[in-house]
């Protein structure tokens, strides 16, 4: 009992494994914290998996939102360096139509160059040879610093060193109870979801890194946090169409930003306010879609004929300020509440608020908090220690992988930089493809599995790409479940209802835009899965 | 170019037709595209499984009439009872003709496995596949599954957990084909064809059969994933005669050897029969003159049209781009007749993908013959087959062989009866 318990004491608990989490995490692990991570799902499901993956160059909110801008442009340089293998420095294009108030152009690029942006005008036919795919009707274009960033790559690397520092990370556990002794948080009491055991964690401090979620933890701490969730809606086309990520020069609005990721490119958002009790379910409406093709096809009116893949949608955490008691005014910004010094309540602090692009600056005020609170005086080095998988150059991570077949060398580099070196064992079972859209081996599939927190097929999705190429896993899911029930000694019932829930996950992505050759493919993985393989409502959970 | 019949599509249901029509001395052309979704086939056509109330079938002939209640428009309905045995008889003796060896009867449903053990029933399965009378009902005690190293398609497991829970013994067998293969292709591709194909060299077969002898050791019978067998079936028996033992296939993910055998040897006997078969052309074009098909063009032909005084239209659903969907509208995109369908397209899909999907049963509009509706008025020389048509679920009341087959011999008869 008493070795259980100091097993279970920390320095610092973090709930929540989007990327503010993680990035929190390794942060506290890297100054030396004992941490542990709760996350009641798999890492980045959250907001951080459901975003555009812009690597903003903070020109979007240059003429809005200046605080903004310099923060982004900031994180853009340093994720270049620490998150190498996560980022594609494509640059980007601010462009204006016919229909755009050309003016705007130069208000924009000083903005831009106030907030410290490099902002090149470009002759719009200059720009167009740079970028076929943009609207060739263009009357202005604007070079800036853009890029994508894959949210869950980032997140896993944070995750993966921070683990090499002593972090614990316990996924698919629900925080059901923070244990409370006068007036202070002194740890959680979770649920594993799988088994459905219950574990308490103590650690003087709490940190609720729980994005949208977060009011609700603050409510079952007794505090409280005024949320506006804002759902926002993004279209993934079947094909990276664009090199170069375009954006609308204007005020920013909806579907006005096309970003170019591994194999596809994305659209997005819409921005629409949700009820809170709404935030679990979040389907893509027809209207949104419509709103999202058309400001697509204004960006790249090839995309007229691009095949759509799926759709998604994630809610982004409004916080409502401190001070305006009508809870109308919305920050936008980084948000840290310190809920001894705001609500008396000691142990227990929330980071929320932000972007994708800021998680490590979030991240780094979060754990300054936490340090102060712990008298621990270590500085913050996460801006400049790169992650695992940015620390060699590709061209040395390749060479050690030469005797691979080449294109799985140069797609297991792309998406794990160096730590593709692990998962290189060069055999035949190793270099079998498990999915031909992305060149997915076994061996990756493999290390992911036995390494990266994986449990399950849509995890798994989100670590290696396995079904989220053109064929939607039509193929590559029932190879996938293969290797994961011999690794994790999965009982082949057990198999049928993964198998069941990741189709359904990917059907509820495909199903708003299921019509041309993405119903095609629906109406094939029917046929493969419900005809052929038999799948059927017996074989669920 | 002049024939009797101009047949659109060359899967199941166009090469059903086209071997009746050409036993029957007609003159047929088929164009096809090349993919037939007999390629992803279980290695069973299914007959009629359940009625859209969910109720299994065990006679399909039986439930006809109940069928006929429950939803008028099936394509067995426009059939009948009387013709139905009949064609569930021709379809399995021209299969035969064809050289494709099935097992199943029209009055009585069998029981296949699918890639995931599950136990389902059907109507003809391919006589080399592990099959059951009566749900799982096997008199082995012994078995081996074989299974090749990184060949990801099959997993032998669910198999063995089944036969297992049956109360056999089961041995699990994995052989490394890099070791046996005298002609290695790339091998990080372990797929069912491939494999097929390192079996057509007769030293690689002979090396197998060898290694696998050693292994079965007291087995009443081998089971091997159906990766055996791309241009001879016989390949089974023959692996049979060297072990003596029985060897039986098992279903694997696709692509389906034993489908792309069936779809092969049902193009050859097309041809044998002097039928000709445009294979990789579309048609872009096809001309109607009052109630009348009178032309139809393609890619490759040009500006040469093809004529038939009969035309058939076997272009498949979606998969197959006999229908296209449309963000709110569903169209034929060969000759542009009516469609039966829902113009909402919030009402095609039910959220749960194993749920009944209304876009499925979506199709081409016909009479009760099969006859073509265009702006609502009958085509009188174009018959369409398969799943074309509209009217039905081929998913959920597991009849896709059985309507593909079914209908296209019915427009056979009917084009040889009309020209009497």
């Amino acid at each position: 009992m008493k070795i259980e318990k100091l097993m279970n004491e920390y320095d610092v608990i973090i709930i929540g494994g989007g990327a503010t989490g993680a990035g929190t995490l390794r942060d506290c692990s890297l100054r030396g914290l004992k941490a542990a991570l709760i996350e009641r799902s798999d890492i980045a499901t959250g907001a951080t998996g459901r975003n555009h993956g812009l690597l903003h160059s903070g020109a979007r909110y240059a003429v809005t939102d200046q605080e903004s801008a310099q923060e982004c442009i900031s994180e853009n340089q340093i994720l270049r360096h620490i998150a190498r293998h996560c980022v594609d420095e494509t640059d980007g294009f601010f462009i204006s139509l016919p229909d755009d108030d050309l003016a705007f152009q130069n208000k924009f690029v000083a903005s831009c160059q106030m907030a410290g942006i490099r902002a090149d005008v470009l002759d719009p036919k200059e720009a167009l040879s740079l970028e076929p795919s943009m609207n060739p009707s263009a009357i202005g274009a604007v070079r800036v610093p853009d890029g994508s960033i894959d949210p869950f790559r980032l997140t896993a690397s944070n995750i993966q060193d921070a683990k090499a520092h002593g972090a614990t990370v316990l996924t698919y556990h629900l925080v059901t109870e923070l244990l409370h002794r006068q007036g202070t948080i002194t740890g959680v009491r979770a649920t594993d979801m799988r088994t459905g055991e219950q574990t308490e964690l103590h650690a003087p401090i709490v940190v609720n890194a729980c994005g949208i979620w977060g009011a609700h933890l603050a409510q079952m701490a007794g505090v409280k946090i005024s949320m506006f969730p804002a759902k926002g809606a993004l279209l993934i086309y079947g094909h990276r169409v664009n090199k170069i990520v375009l954006n609308r020069c204007r005020k920013p609005s909806d579907a006005d930003i096309l970003v170019p990721g591994d194999t596809i490119c994305l659209i997005g958002t819409t921005s629409t306010k949700v009820p809170y009790d709404e935030i679990d379910n979040m389907y893509v409406l027809p209207e949104e879609v419509e709103i999202l093709r058309k400001g697509a096809q204004e960006l790249s009116p090839i995309l007229e004929k691009t095949r759509i893949l799926r759709c998604y949608a994630g809610v982004r955490p409004l916080v409502a300020s401190d001070d305006d008691p009508s809870g109308r005014s919305v920050s936008r910004g980084i948000v840290l509440f310190d809920h001894e010094k705001r609500d008396g309540l000691k142990g227990f602090i929330t980071i929320t608020g932000g972007k994708l692009m800021t998680y490590r600056l979030m991240a780094e005020k979060a754990t300054d908090l936490v340090c102060e609170k712990l008298d621990v005086n270590k500085k913050c080095e996460t801006a400049h220690i790169k992650l695992p998988g940015s620390r060699e150059e590709k061209e040395t991570t390749l060479k050690k992988l030469y005797s691979m077949p080449i294109s799985i060398q140069e797609s297991m580099v792309y998406r794990h930089g160096d730590m593709a070196e692990k998962m290189s064992k060069n055999n035949t079972i190793n270099n079998s493809l498990v999915c031909e859209c992305e060149e997915v081996s076994y061996g990756e599939v493999s290390y992911a599995i036995d390494h990266m927190d994986v449990h399950n097929l849509i995890d798994l999705r989100r670590r290696t790409r396995v079904g989220m190429g053109t064929c939607q896993g039509e193929f590559c899911a029932c190879r996938a479940i293969g290797i994961l029930a011999k690794q994790k000694q999965i009982c082949p019932t057990r198999e049928k209802e993964e198998l069941i829930a990741f189709l359904n996950e990917r059907w509820k992505g495909v199903k708003p835009i299921a019509w041309g050759d993405s119903l095609r493919e629906s109406q094939y993985a029917s046929w493969v899965y419900e005809s052929v393989c038999g799948l059927g409502d017996e074989n669920k959970k | 170019m002049i024939f009797d019949t101009v047949i659109i599509g060359g899967g199941s249901s166009g090469l059903t037709c086209g071997i009746r029509l050409q036993e029957a001395g007609k003159k047929c052309v088929i164009i096809s595209s090349g993919q037939s979704a007999l390629h992803f086939s279980s290695g069973s056509f299914d007959l009629l499984n359940a009625l859209p109330d969910g109720t299994k079938v065990t006679n399909p002939i039986d439930a006809l009439k109940e069928l006929k209640a429950q939803n008028p428009k099936h394509p067995y309905t426009k059939i009948g009872e009387e013709k139905f045995a009949h064609l569930a008889q021709e379809a399995q003796r021209l299969l035969a003709d064809a050289k494709i060896q099935t097992v199943g009867s029209y009055h009585a449903n069998h029981y296949r496995l699918t890639p995931f053990a599950i136990t389902k029933p059907t109507w003809l399965t391919m006589a080399d596949y592990v099959y059951a009378e009566q749900p799982d009902t096997f008199s082995w005690k012994n078995i081996s599954i074989i299974n090749f190293t990184a060949y990801l398609d099959f997993h032998p497991n669910f198999f063995a957990d089944k036969f297992r829970r049956m109360g056999m013994s089961v041995r699990e067998i994995e052989i490394d084909l890099a070791t046996i293969a005298n002609n290695k292709n790339n091998l990080s591709e372990m797929r069912s064809t491939n494999i097929a194909r390192l079996f057509d060299n007769g030293k690689t077969f002979a090396n197998f059969a060898n290694i696998l002898k050693s292994k079965i050791e007291k087995s009443d019978a081998v089971l091997l994933p159906a990766c055996l067998g791309l241009e001879h079936a016989d390949i089974v028996d023959t692996l049979s005669n060297i072990l003596g033992v029985t060897v039986k296939l098992l279903p694997t993910f696709p692509p389906s050897v034993s489908g792309i055998r069936s779809q092969y040897l049902l193009k050859q006997r097309f041809m044998e029969l002097g039928g000709t078969y445009m294979l990789g052309d579309t048609v872009n074009k096809v001309e109607f003159e009052g109630n009348q098909v009178t032309k139809i063009y393609t890619v490759n032909h040009n500006d040469i049209p093809l004529r038939g005084e009969q035309y058939v239209l076997c272009s498949g659903s979606f998969f197959s781009q006999g229908l296209v969907a449309l963000p709110n509208d569903i169209i034929d995109p060969i000759c542009g007749l009516d469609i039966d369908y829902i113009s909402d397209r919030k009402q095609w899909f039910a959220d749960d993908t194993f749920d009944k999907q209304n876009y499925e049963s979506f199709g081409i509009k016909t009479n009760e013959h099969f006859l073509a509706i265009k702006d609502q008025k009958t085509i009188d020389n174009l018959h369409v087959c398969g799943a074309s048509l509209g009217g039905f679920n081929a998913l959920k009341d597991g009849c896709g062989g059985g309507a593909s087959l079914l209908t296209a011999l019915y427009a056979a008869e009917e084009i040889l009866g009309n020209k009497k």
